[in-house]
């Protein structure tokens, strides 16, 4: 198992580099922006850089699972890796785990990041408690959703296609956040979303030839 | 542990429509070399691919080692040695880099005889796959099919590229691999005299049916082609069962017969042709006659 | 020893085997007694599935051309005592046939015939009757 989640890092090390770089940028912008922060002035800046940021993120992440999957494809290294001593169960869920972690090192710094920001600048910004844990958590899952969106459409398409498709969905789902707030309603959307998305991914993989 | 460790039953393939495999039946018995032969888009890649449950069947079912084929485990695959058409390796990987894949994803490793193998076909390890010959491809699939100990081997055409050394130096590895106890392999080539070398027993599909299945030595002395005059013009139709082809030109027919014996010699005396000789059939001979198309009539 | 085995030829691969055997003790590079190899071992020195090299020495066995000594491997026979007349004389007939056969659809005659034969037979330095 270690071997397979080796070799997919070692693949697509470029977005884990990626992932890195952006969490690290993330946090010295947030930092100098609070720095900066006056309650006058409208959070422009703050809203003019976030946009074009969400929408790489959203991007990335969604490139990365459609990457796995089409190299698999076009490289033929299922194909050779199903021969071997493993299961394509387990091929699959080395490549799923590899996309989490992706997804861990870009949220995770960002996330105690901005939890200790807050802690220092707060109370200019209200805040109740456990608001953090929810918000990170819905913006895993999402994160998380447009993985799937890849990891699904990769295996017959390029990397470009599926990343259009979940920029699109995420048009959907941020006013929802916003009409809806953080609540439990968005995680049991998402949650079933991804639920769904993966259970055909699975069914593909399991059955496709290789 | 049943004694045949491959299993096949009325498979049945369609591509797109197009019926690729029409209800084989195939048997291969533990210590046996089976040799599949076949034309090019005969379905021997196919059936080596859902035995290997890397193709999904159209009807039928196939098994290894106990196993059906869309339910194998990783550890039976780790018993299973394949060499694919083509030699199916990662290509932008180098080459050392891909050893140390396979050998990570193994459960038992042979690190002396890969080794061994790796000097003997002087392979690199720094080089990418795409770089490497063909032959040399073929070497390192070879190799890495062999370092884990299989017990049952399935080569699809495996000398693809090798150069005469190389070639024998493969039959001879399999000489060796047979003659340890309880292995198995199943190799599809298209040079019949390495087939004829190490194969037990061979089959041969054409149009979708495997025509052929029975040991090699028997198959000389089962399939005859004789050479028939008749006094007369000949017989449109012998009312002899098991003709693999049959060609008229005036007196003469050239009959080729599987299964020839006393009675369909009794039946052919009945026409009272002038005289029978039997025209010899090397097994490059026997290939093409069973997989011409239907036989024609040819009249002058 | 040196096997060649011919794949444009309609003999099976066992038999092939065996009549270069029978040829090699005809022309005396094998000598009574002597060991042949293992099946073991010449399958792996000529690239010969172990099976058919295993029938070709069964069937050898079986016309008495070589004995098999437990433990001990494969043997040319002493071939003066071993097969009985009608055997042997069943096996050449047979043989003989054969000749006949291709001869008269070559349309030799018998007289031709009987010299090439004699020919063979002087080469093969056949004793002229059992002594």
């Amino acid at each position: 198992m270690f071997a397979l989640i080796k070799r997919e890092i070692q693949d697509h090390i470029v977005y884990f580099i990626g992932a890195a770089v952006f969490s690290a940028v993330f946090i010295i912008m947030s930092i100098s922006l609070i720095h900066q922060y006056d309650p006058k002035v409208p959070p422009v800046f703050s809203i003019g850089l976030g946009i074009p940021a969400v929408t790489i993120v959203i991007f990335g992440i969604c490139a990365m699972g459609a990457t796995q999957m089409y190299l698999d494809k076009t490289r033929k290294i299922s194909a050779l890796l199903s021969t071997l001593a493993v299961s394509r169960s387990r091929i699959l869920l080395a490549r799923i785990i590899t996309g989490i972690l992706a997804i861990l090192i870009l949220l995770v710094p960002q996330t105690i990041a901005s939890g200790i920001l807050l802690r220092i600048f707060t109370p200019p910004i209200p805040m109740f408690p456990g608001m953090v844990f929810e918000i990170s958590l819905v913006v895993f899952l999402m994160a998380f959703a447009c993985y799937c969106i890849g990891l699904q459409a990769g295996w017959n398409s390029n990397p470009l296609t599926p990343s259009l498709g979940a920029l699109f969905l995420t048009c959907i789902f941020i006013p929802l956040i916003l009409i809806k707030g953080f609540g439990v309603h968005i995680v049991v959307i998402l949650v079933l979303f991804i639920a769904a998305s993966l259970i055909r991914t699975w069914r593909t993989f399991m059955t496709t030839s290789l | 542990m049943d004694e045949n460790v491959i299993k096949v039953e009325n498979l049945v393939k369609y591509f797109e429509g197009r019926c690729v495999l029409d209800g084989i039946n195939l048997n291969v018995p533990r210590g046996c070399i089976y040799g599949l032969l076949g034309r090019n888009g005969s379905g021997k890649t196919t059936i080596i691919r859902i035995l290997l449950g890397l193709e999904p069947p159209t009807r039928g079912r196939t098994f290894l080692l106990d196993a059906e084929s869309t339910e194998l485990s990783a550890r039976l695959h780790s018993r299973i040695g394949y060499v694919a058409e083509g030699h199916n390796l990662i290509q932008s990987y180098r080459v050392g880099r891909l050893i140390k894949l396979c050998k990570d994803l193994s459960l038992q490793w042979n690190d002396e005889f890969f080794n061994h193998l790796m000097e003997t076909f002087r392979l690199p390890t720094d080089r990418r796959v795409k770089e490497l010959s063909i032959g040399m491809r073929a070497q390192l699939n070879l190799a890495l099919a062999m370092a884990i100990d299989p017990e049952l081997l399935i080569f699809d055409d495996p000398t693809l590229g090798l150069d005469t050394v190389a070639r024998r130096q493969f039959l001879e590895l399999a000489i060796d691999l047979i003659q340890q106890q309880g292995r198995t392999i199943l190799f599809c080539s298209h040079i019949l005299s390495d087939v004829e070398r190490i194969a037990d027993r061979i089959g041969i599909l054409a149009a979708g049916k495997l025509v052929v299945d029975c040991p090699l030595e028997e198959l000389k002395e089962r399939i005859k082609k004789l050479r028939i005059i008749f006094p007369e013009s000949a017989p449109p139709n012998l009312y002899l069962t098991e003709i693999i082809n049959q060609q008229i030109q005036g007196r003469e027919m050239v009959i080729t017969v599987a299964n020839w014996n006393k009675q369909k010699q009794t039946i052919l005396e009945t026409f009272k042709p002038s005289s029978c000789t039997e025209i010899p059939m090397s097994l490059e001979d026997m290939f093409i006659e069973c997989t011409k198309p239907n036989p024609k009539y040819i009249e002058s | 020893m040196q096997f060649r085995i011919d794949n444009a030829s309609d003999r099976p691969v066992y038999r092939q085997i065996m009549d270069q055997i029978k040829r090699d003790i005809a022309l005396g590079r094998l000598i009574k007694n002597e060991k042949l190899p293992t099946v073991r071992q010449l399958a792996g020195q000529i690239a010969i599935n172990p099976n058919t090299i295993a029938k070709a020495y069964r069937q050898l066995e079986q016309e008495g051309i070589i004995v098999t000594k437990a433990g001990a491997g494969a043997f040319v026979a002493n071939l003066d005592s071993n097969l009985s007349r009608s055997v042997r004389k069943k096996l050449i007939s047979e043989e003989l046939e054969r000749i006949a056969v291709e001869a008269f659809h070559m349309q030799i005659d018998s007289q031709t015939l009987l010299e090439w034969f004699n020919n063979a037979v002087v080469k093969f330095n056949l004793p002229s009757k059992k002594g």
